[in-house]
C-alpha cells in the first residue's frame, strides 16, 4: 500500500469511514476481541452460570471484565463485535472486493458467513424457547418460558376462573431497582399497581422465624419477602415482589407475590392472590410467561430406558398425538435427536421428571422452540462449503496453469 | 466505489434509527382454556405452600424440647403408633415406630451449611445405594414445609447402609427433609423397611407439619 | 491417472512454492539442517520429562508364599473369553480384569513379586483376577495395591515399606477398620468440597490416596468373596462377623441343597427372620443359622454379573448371589438358580483341581453363555474380537515403532545429506507408516467392537487425533520433502501414543463404555465429531510447524546463515499457513455442523457452552491469522507465532475445557491434566518468545538498512 497523506477534511469523512469499516485490520482486530471475550465468557460461566455469561459477554454492547477478579478492563461486547464484523464483511468482502472470477469462491463463502451471523441476530431478536410438560394422557397447547417471570392481574369470573390477564412483562420487572418501586397503569382496569421489593430470587418467610423477623422489608399477612442469592443456573431462581393495588377512589390492597404460588407440576393449578376492587374480584400472581402453539399435543406414552444395570439414560422418548381443529390427528414419536417439527415450532425431548421418578408418576418435558432462522445455519454452511470448494478448485487450476507455463518457459 | 459507500451510509443510517425505544408496557392477553382455572388459597400460608398449622394437629399435646433454659423451644407432635426414644447425640428429636422399633425418625441440626444441600441429599442417596443427583436435579426435588420454610424432600428406596455389603438392609425406604441456608442446616430423616415406611408416610407428614419453634 | 498425477504435483508445488525448490533444498541440506539441532535438544528434553513418569517401579516385592504356580496360558485364555456385564455392556473377562486391576495397581496391569523359593514372578491382570476370584488364599498375599506415598499407610496404622510401594491385602489388614473409617470421612469431605469450593477445603494428597485405597480394598474384598458359597467354608470374606458355629456350618452345608428346603421368601423376609431370635429347639436354631449363612453367601455373591437372566427380555445380567435370591423368592425359579449355582461351583472347583480341568469348564461356561446369547439379543457378539484387540496391543506396539523411528531420525541427523542419512530418513518414514497403520487398525477394531464411529469419548480423540496428525505430517513430507514432515510424524506419533497409554492408565476404566442417550447417533458422531477432531489435529500440526520455524529461524540467524536457508523457511512458512487454512476449514465446518446438530437435537444452534466456545475460538483465531496476513499486518514470523497461539487454543478446547466443568468423578485426574496443559503451554511459549526476538531483530535490521540508505542519500546530497 503506498503511503499517501490522508485527507482529513470533513467532506472526506464518509470515505475514510468506509475505508475503516472495510479494512482487513478491522476484521483482524474484531476477531481478536471476539476470541478474547469468548475466552473470558467461558471462564466467567464456571462461577456465574451460562445466562449471566451470555448477558455480560456475548449479547452485550460493552462490558467491564475484571482481570483476575480485580483489575477492571473495558471491552467491547459480543453483540457489538458481531455487528461490526457483519458490517466489515458486508463492505469489505462483498461490496468493496474486486469482482473477478478468481475471487468468486471467497465471495460466496463470505455470503455464507454473513448469513450465519444474520441468522444469529434473527435468533437473538425473534426466537422463543420454552417448554411443555405433560403427564401421560394429558394434552396441552401451552408453552412455558424457562426463566421469564411476569406479573399477571386477572379479573375473576365466578369463583376461580379468569379469561384475560393484564401482564407486566419480565423485561420491565428485571430492570426494577428492588429499593425503589414503580407504578404501572393497567389500561381499562380501575386501579394501578405499584411493584416494589422485586427480587429475582426471593423467599417468603413467616415473621415467626427469627431470620425473617430481623430482616428488612415490609411485613404483610405475617410474611416478609427476603432476598436470596442468585443461582448460577438462572432457571432455579424464584422471584417475588410486594404489590400494592390502588384504586381510583383510594381503595387499597397489598400483598407479597411469590413465584412459589405458581405451578410446578404439569397438572398443578396456580394459587393467585385474590382481592376486591370497585366491587369486582381480581387475581394477581407472579408466574412464568406462557404462550401457545396453534395445535395441541397429547402425551400417549412416555418410555424411559437405562443401560442395563446402570443409571445411564439410554433412551427416552414420548409418543404423542398432535391435534388440530381442521386436521386429522397425527401420531408422532419424539425422542433424543428426533424432534417434531411442525408449523414453525420444534418439539424436542428435553427431560423428564419428577426427580424421584419412577417412584412418583413420570412426566415428559419437551423443549419448544420457534426460530424463523431455524435452518439458516445449515444453508449458510452449504453456501460456505460450496464457496470454499470453488475457491480451492480455482486456486488449483491457477497453479497448474502457472506451473505449465513455467515448464513451457524452461 | 462511490455506489458502494452510499450503500454503506444508508445501512449505517438504518441501523442507527432502528435503535432506541422502550416497549415494556402493560399488555393484555387471553388465557388458554387450560390456564383459566386457578386454585383458591385459604390463606397466605397456603398460597406460599406452607402447610397450615391448624390442620395438622392430631389431638396430641405439643411436645416441647428445651434447647436452652428460657430459650426457644422445639415443639412437635408424636404421631399415632410412634414412640419417643431418648435423645441421642446430634439428635434433637428421636422417634421410633414399627413393632420392634425398626423404623426411626429423627431431627438433627448442623451449624453452617452442613456441606450444602446437594452434598446432604446425595449423602442420603448414597446410604440407600442410589446414584447421586446432579445439582439441577437436586434443585428440582419436591419441597415440603419445615418450620414454615420450603425444605427439600428426599424419598429413596433401596438397600440401606453397610460398607462391604454384609450389614446391608435390603429393601428399605428413606424419607428426608433438608433445610439449609448459610446460617445452618436442619435435617429430618425417617428410615425403615419399605413396607413399614409406606404405612407411616402420613405420620411422617404429620410429624413434620407439627414441628415448630416456640420463642 | 495422469490428471491425478498432475494435481498431486500441483499440490506439492503449492506447498513448496516452486518445483525447483525441492532440488534446491536437497542440495542445501547441510545449511537447512541447522534448524534441527535445537529441535533435537527440545525433543530430548521432552523425552526426559516424559519417561520417568512411565515407569512403575516398586521396590519390595517379596511375598510370604513358599511358591507360586503360574496359571497356564490356556487357562488364562479360557478365562479371558468368559463374558460379564458391567457398565451396561457385555464384555470379556479380560477387559473386566484389566480395568479393575488397573484401579488397584495405579494404572499398571502387571504384578511382580518374589516367592520364598527365590523365584521372581510377573503376572498380568487376568491372572491376578483369577487368583482373586478362585485362589483367594494366595491372592491375599500378593502385592496388588499401589500406594503412591507411604504417608497413606501410616495414616491407617500400617507399617510403611518404601515411599512408593505395593502392598498385599494381608499387609493392609491391620489398618482395615481405620481405613474404612477414614475413607468414609474423606469421601464426605470431597463431596462437600465439590459442592462449595469457597468454604470447604479440598482433600490433601494423602487423604486422596487413603480414599482411593479404601475403594480399592473394598472392591478387592467383594471380588474375593464373590464365589464364597461354592467354597464350603474356605476363604470366607469378612468372616470376623460370623460366629464360630456358623463357620463350622459353612463347611458342611451345600447352598444349592439348602435352597430346596427353604420356604419361598423375599430377601426382606429372610432378613427379618434372621433378625428375630431363633426358637428354642436345636432344629430351629440350626435352621436359623442355615438361613443366616444363606443370606451371608447370597449377599457377598452380588456384583460380578456373569449370568444371563432367566427372562429372555430382561437385559440386565445377574450375579450368582442375585440368582440365589431369585431362587429363594420362588420355587419355580429354583431349577434355574441351582443350574447357575452349579455352573459357578464347577468353575471354582475346577480352578482348584487343575489348569486343564479349568480350561474345560471355563470353555463350557463360555459356550453356555454364547448359546444363551444367541437365543437372546445376541449380546456380546464382539467379545472375542475385543479379546483379540487387547491381546494384540496395537497401541503399545505402535509406540514402540515410533520410538525406534525417533532413534533412526536422530541418526539421520548425524550425517545429513549422506547416503546413510538418506537411508535413515527412509527407514524413519517406513517405521512411522507401520506405527500409524497399527494405530489405524486398532481404531478400526474399536469401531467394529462397538459398532460406532471412531470417536465417542476423550480417549478416542487421542487415538484419532494422533492418527490424523501423523498422516497429515507424512502427507506434508510427501509434498515438500524437506524433512520437517517426517520429524512431526515421529514426534506426534510418539507423544500421542504415549498420551493415549497414560490416559488409559490414569483413568483406569473401560474405554469402550456405553453412550448417553444424547450421543446415541452415529450420523452426527461420524460427521461433526470426526471433522472437528481433524481440525484439532491440523491446529496442533500448525503449532508444531510454527515452533520448528521459529526455533530454526532463530538458530540459523544466530549462526549467521539466515540467507542460505531463506528458501527452506519460505517453504516451511507455506506449510504453516496451508495447515492453518486446513485447520480453519475443518474447524469451521465441524463447529457449524455441531451447531446444526445442537439445533436439530435440542433446538438451539449456539449456546455459548464451554465446548462450543473452544471450537469457536479455534475458528476465530485461524481467521485472525488469515485476515492479518491478507492485510499485511503479520508476515512469516508473525504467522508462525500466531500458529503457536492457535496450538494453545486447540489444547485448551481439547483438554482445558473439560476441566472447567467440575464433576465428582474428575477430581483425581484434573490436576494431572492441568499440570500437563501448563507444561505444554510453557513448551510452546519458548519458541513464541524466540519469535518475539526475531521480530525485533528483523525490525532493527530494517531500520539499520533504512538508516544506511538515508546516510547514502545525505552523502550524495553533500557531494
Amino acid at each position: 500500500m503506498p503511503k499517501s497523506k490522508i485527507d482529513w477534511s470533513p467532506a472526506n469523512w464518509p470515505r475514510l469511514l468506509f475505508r475503516f469499516f472495510s479494512s482487513y485490520g478491522l476484521a483482524a482486530v474484531v476477531l481478536v476481541f471476539l476470541t478474547i471475550i469468548t475466552l473470558f465468557g467461558t471462564y466467567y460461566q464456571v462461577d456465574n452460570g451460562l445466562i449471566a455469561a451470555k448477558r455480560k459477554y456475548f449479547t452485550s454492547w460493552f462490558l467491564i471484565h475484571e482481570f483476575f477478579g480485580k483489575f477492571p478492563v473495558p471491552l467491547p461486547g459480543g453483540l457489538l463485535l458481531m455487528l461490526i464484523l457483519f458490517i466489515n464483511m458486508t463492505i469489505g468482502a462483498v461490496i468493496k472486493v474486486r469482482k473477478r472470477w478468481r475471487g468468486i469462491g471467497l465471495l460466496i463463502s463470505h455470503f455464507g458467513m454473513l448469513m450465519l451471523l444474520a441468522g444469529g441476530f434473527v435468533t437473538f431478536a425473534f426466537a422463543t424457547d420454552g417448554n411443555m410438560t405433560l403427564y401421560q394422557g394429558m394434552k396441552s397447547s401451552q408453552v412455558q418460558s424457562y426463566r421469564k417471570w411476569q406479573i399477571e392481574v386477572r379479573p375473576v369470573i365466578g369463583e376461580n376462573k379468569a379469561e384475560k390477564a393484564w401482564v407486566i412483562p419480565s423485561e420491565a420487572l428485571e430492570k426494577l431497582d428492588p429499593n425503589e418501586g414503580k407504578t404501572y397503569d393497567l389500561p381499562d382496569l380501575p386501579f394501578d399497581v405499584r411493584v416494589s421489593q422485586y427480587y429475582k430470587n426471593a423467599n417468603a418467610v413467616p415473621t415467626s422465624a427469627p431470620v425473617s423477623a430481623n430482616a428488612p422489608g415490609k411485613e404483610i399477612d405475617g410474611f416478609k419477602l427476603l432476598q436470596q442469592e442468585l443461582f448460577t443456573e438462572a432457571e432455579r431462581n424464584i422471584p417475588g415482589c410486594v404489590a400494592e393495588f390502588v384504586g381510583e377512589d383510594g381503595e387499597k390492597a397489598e400483598t407479597i407475590l411469590w413465584g412459589y404460588s405458581s405451578k410446578f407440576l404439569p397438572d398443578e393449578k396456580p394459587m393467585p392472590f385474590i382481592f376486591e376492587m370497585g366491587g369486582n374480584k381480581y387475581a394477581a400472581l407472579i408466574t412464568k410467561k406462557t404462550w401457545s402453539v396453534p395445535f395441541e399435543v397429547q402425551l400417549d406414552k412416555f418410555i424411559f430406558e437405562k443401560h442395563p444395570g446402570t443409571q445411564m439414560a439410554r433412551n427416552f422418548e414420548s409418543r404423542v398425538t398432535r391435534m388440530e381443529s381442521d386436521q386429522p390427528e397425527k401420531k408422532v414419536e419424539i425422542k433424543m435427536n428426533e424432534p417434531m417439527r411442525y408449523a414453525g415450532f420444534t418439539f424436542f425431548q428435553e427431560s423428564y421428571g419428577p426427580p424421584n421418578a419412577p417412584i412418583e408418576e413420570m412426566f415428559s418435558q419437551f423443549a419448544v422452540a420457534e426460530n424463523p432462522a431455524d435452518q439458516w445455519p445449515l444453508w449458510a454452511l452449504v453456501i460456505t462449503g460450496i464457496g470454499l470448494a470453488i475457491h480451492f478448485v480455482i486456486s488449483l487450476m491457477e497453479y497448474s496453469k502457472k506451473s505449465r507455463s513455467n515448464r513451457a518457459k524452461s | 466505489m462511490k455506489s458502494s459507500y452510499t450503500i454503506f451510509c444508508l445501512a449505517a443510517a438504518a441501523i442507527l434509527t432502528s435503535c432506541g425505544g422502550d416497549k415494556a408496557a402493560v399488555s393484555v392477553r387471553d388465557l388458554l382454556p387450560e390456564e383459566q382455572e386457578f386454585k383458591l388459597a385459604k390463606s397466605t400460608t397456603e398460597r406460599f405452600r406452607y402447610a397450615a398449622r391448624e390442620t395438622s394437629g392430631s389431638g396430641h399435646e405439643g411436645h416441647a424440647h428445651a434447647t436452652k433454659e428460657g430459650g426457644p423451644q422445639l415443639i412437635h407432635d408424636i404421631p399415632e403408633g410412634w414412640t419417643e426414644k431418648p435423645a441421642a447425640m446430634m439428635r434433637d428429636v428421636n422417634l421410633a415406630f414399627g413393632e420392634n422399633g425398626e423404623g426411626e425418625c429423627y431431627l438433627s441440626r448442623l451449624p453452617g451449611a452442613g456441606g450444602g444441600l446437594e452434598a446432604n441429599v446425595n449423602r442420603w442417596r448414597k446410604q440407600m445405594g442410589a446414584e447421586p443427583l446432579t445439582p439441577e436435579a437436586v434443585q428440582k426435588l419436591p419441597k415440603k414445609t419445615l418450620f414454615g420454610q420450603p425444605a427439600t424432600f428426599v424419598d429413596v428406596s433401596g438397600d440401606y447402609g453397610g460398607m462391604s455389603g454384609t450389614e446391608g438392609k435390603k429393601n428399605y425406604r428413606m424419607l428426608g427433609l433438608v433445610l439449609s441456608n448459610s446460617a445452618g442446616a436442619v435435617f429430618v430423616k425417617l428410615i425403615g423397611p419399605k413396607a413399614l415406611v409406606d404405612a407411616n408416610e402420613k405420620q411422617f407428614n404429620q410429624f413434620v407439619d407439627s414441628l415448630d419453634v416456640k420463642l | 491417472m495422469k490428471i491425478w498425477n498432475n494435481s498431486f504435483q500441483n499440490i506439492r508445488e503449492q506447498f513448496s512454492g516452486s518445483g525447483d525448490l525441492q532440488i534446491a533444498t536437497r542440495r542445501k541440506c547441510s545449511t537447512a539442517a541447522l534448524w534441527r539441532s535445537p529441535m533435537l535438544l527440545v525433543a530430548t528434553l521432552i523425552a526426559l520429562l516424559v519417561f520417568p513418569t512411565v515407569s512403575h517401579a516398586a521396590k519390595d516385592i517379596s511375598v510370604p508364599l513358599d511358591s507360586y504356580e503360574t496359571w497356564s496360558e490356556e487357562a488364562v485364555e479360557a478365562f479371558d473369553r468368559i463374558m460379564v456385564q458391567e457398565g451396561g455392556r457385555v464384555k470379556p473377562m479380560l477387559t473386566y480384569s484389566r480395568f479393575n486391576m488397573m484401579k488397584f495397581l495405579g494404572g499398571g496391569t502387571k504384578t511382580k513379586f518374589q516367592t520364598k523359593d527365590g523365584v521372581e514372578h510377573k503376572i498380568g491382570s487376568s491372572e491376578a483376577m483369577m487368583d482373586i476370584l478362585f485362589k483367594g488364599d494366595r491372592a491375599r498375599f500378593l502385592p496388588f495395591f499401589l500406594v503412591e506415598d507411604s504417608a497413606a499407610v501410616i495414616q491407617i496404622g500400617v507399617s510403611p515399606k518404601s515411599k512408593r510401594d505395593r502392598y498385599s491385602y494381608e499387609e493392609l489388614m491391620p489398618g482395615r477398620a481405620k481405613l474404612a473409617e477414614l475413607a468414609e470421612k474423606y469421601r464426605d469431605k470431597a463431596k462437600a468440597h465439590s459442592q462449595n469450593k469457597a468454604v470447604n477445603p479440598d482433600l490433601t494428597l494423602d487423604e486422596k490416596m487413603v480414599l482411593e485405597l479404601g475403594g480399592a480394598v473394598s472392591s478387592f474384598e467383594f471380588l474375593l468373596g464373590q464365589f464364597g458359597f461354592a467354597r464350603k467354608g474356605e476363604m470366607l470374606v469378612n468372616e470376623q462377623i460370623l460366629p464360630d458355629e456358623l463357620k463350622q456350618l459353612a463347611t458342611k452345608l451345600d447352598m444349592a441343597e439348602m435352597l430346596d428346603k427353604m420356604p419361598e421368601m423375599t430377601i426382606d423376609q429372610l432378613f427379618q427372620t434372621i433378625r428375630s431370635a431363633a426358637g428354642g429347639t436345636e432344629d430351629e436354631k440350626m435352621f436359623s443359622s442355615a438361613m443366616r449363612l444363606f443370606f451371608f453367601h447370597a449377599n457377598s455373591g452380588i456384583g460380578v454379573n456373569l449370568i444371563q437372566p432367566q427372562d429372555k427380555e430382561t437385559e440386565k445380567w445377574v450375579s450368582v448371589g442375585e440368582a440365589m435370591i431369585t431362587g429363594l423368592e420362588k420355587k419355580d425359579n429354583r431349577p434355574w438358580a441351582k443350574e447357575k449355582m452349579a455352573a459357578t461351583q464347577k468353575l471354582v472347583e475346577a480352578a482348584k483341581e487343575s489348569d486343564s480341568a479349568f480350561v474345560n469348564v471355563a470353555t463350557e461356561f463360555y459356550e453356555g453363555q454364547k448359546a444363551l446369547a444367541g437365543q437372546r439379543n445376541n449380546e456380546g457378539k464382539q467379545t472375542d474380537r475385543e479379546v483379540k484387540y487387547y491381546n494384540a496391543k496395537y497401541f503399545s506396539n505402535s509406540l514402540v515403532f515410533f520410538i525406534i523411528a525417533f532413534v533412526t531420525l536422530a541418526l539421520s541427523w548425524l550425517s545429513p545429506g549422506s547416503g546413510f542419512g538418506k537411508w535413515m530418513q527412509r527407514i524413519t518414514i517406513a517405521l512411522s507408516v507401520i506405527g500409524v497403520l497399527l494405530l489405524i487398525w486398532g481404531i478400526t477394531q474399536r469401531c467394529l467392537i462397538r459398532n460406532r464411529p471412531p470417536i465417542t469419548n476423550l480417549y478416542d480423540t487421542i487415538l484419532f487425533i494422533t492418527a490424523t496428525a501423523v498422516l497429515f505430517s507424512l502427507a506434508l513430507e510427501w509434498f515438500t520433502r524437506i524433512g520437517v514432515g517426517t520429524m512431526l510424524a515421529v514426534f506426534t506419533g510418539f507423544v500421542g501414543m504415549w498420551l493415549g497409554i497414560t490416559f488409559e492408565a490414569k483413568e483406569s476404566s473401560d474405554t469402550m463404555g456405553k453412550l448417553l442417550a444424547v450421543l446415541d447417533t452415529n450420523f452426527w458422531l461420524w460427521t461433526h465429531v470426526t471433522i472437528i477432531n481433524i481440525g484439532y489435529a491440523a491446529g496442533l500440526i500448525a503449532a508444531f510447524l510454527g515452533m520448528v520455524y521459529l526455533t530454526g529461524a532463530f538458530a540459523t540467524r544466530l549462526m549467521g546463515k539466515a540467507k542460505e536457508s531463506r528458501k527452506f523457511f519460505k517453504t516451511l512458512n507455506r506449510m504453516t499457513y496451508g495447515t492453518v487454512c486446513f485447520c480453519l476449514f475443518f474447524s469451521l465446518v465441524g463447529t457449524v455442523l455441531g451447531g446444526i446438530w445442537a439445533n436439530y437435537s435440542w433446538g438451539r444452534f449456539w449456546g455459548w457452552d464451554p465446548k462450543e466456545n473452544g471450537a469457536l475460538m479455534i475458528c476465530l483465531w485461524s481467521l485472525v491469522i488469515l485476515h492479518a496476513r491478507m492485510g499485511g499486518y503479520i508476515r512469516e514470523v508473525g504467522i508462525n507465532m500466531q500458529a503457536i497461539v492457535l496450538g494453545v487454543i486447540v489444547t485448551f478446547s481439547w483438554w482445558g475445557v473439560n476441566n472447567l466443568e467440575v464433576g465428582l468423578h474428575s477430581y483425581g485426574f484434573t490436576e494431572g491434566v492441568e499440570r500437563a496443559l501448563h507444561l505444554s503451554w510453557s513448551i510452546m511459549g519458548l519458541p513464541f518468545l524466540l519469535g518475539v526476538f526475531l521480530f525485533f531483530m528483523d525490525r532493527s535490521e530494517k531500520q539499520a538498512k533504512l538508516d544506511a540508505g538515508r546516510k547514502d542519500d545525505l552523502a550524495a546530497e553533500g557531494a
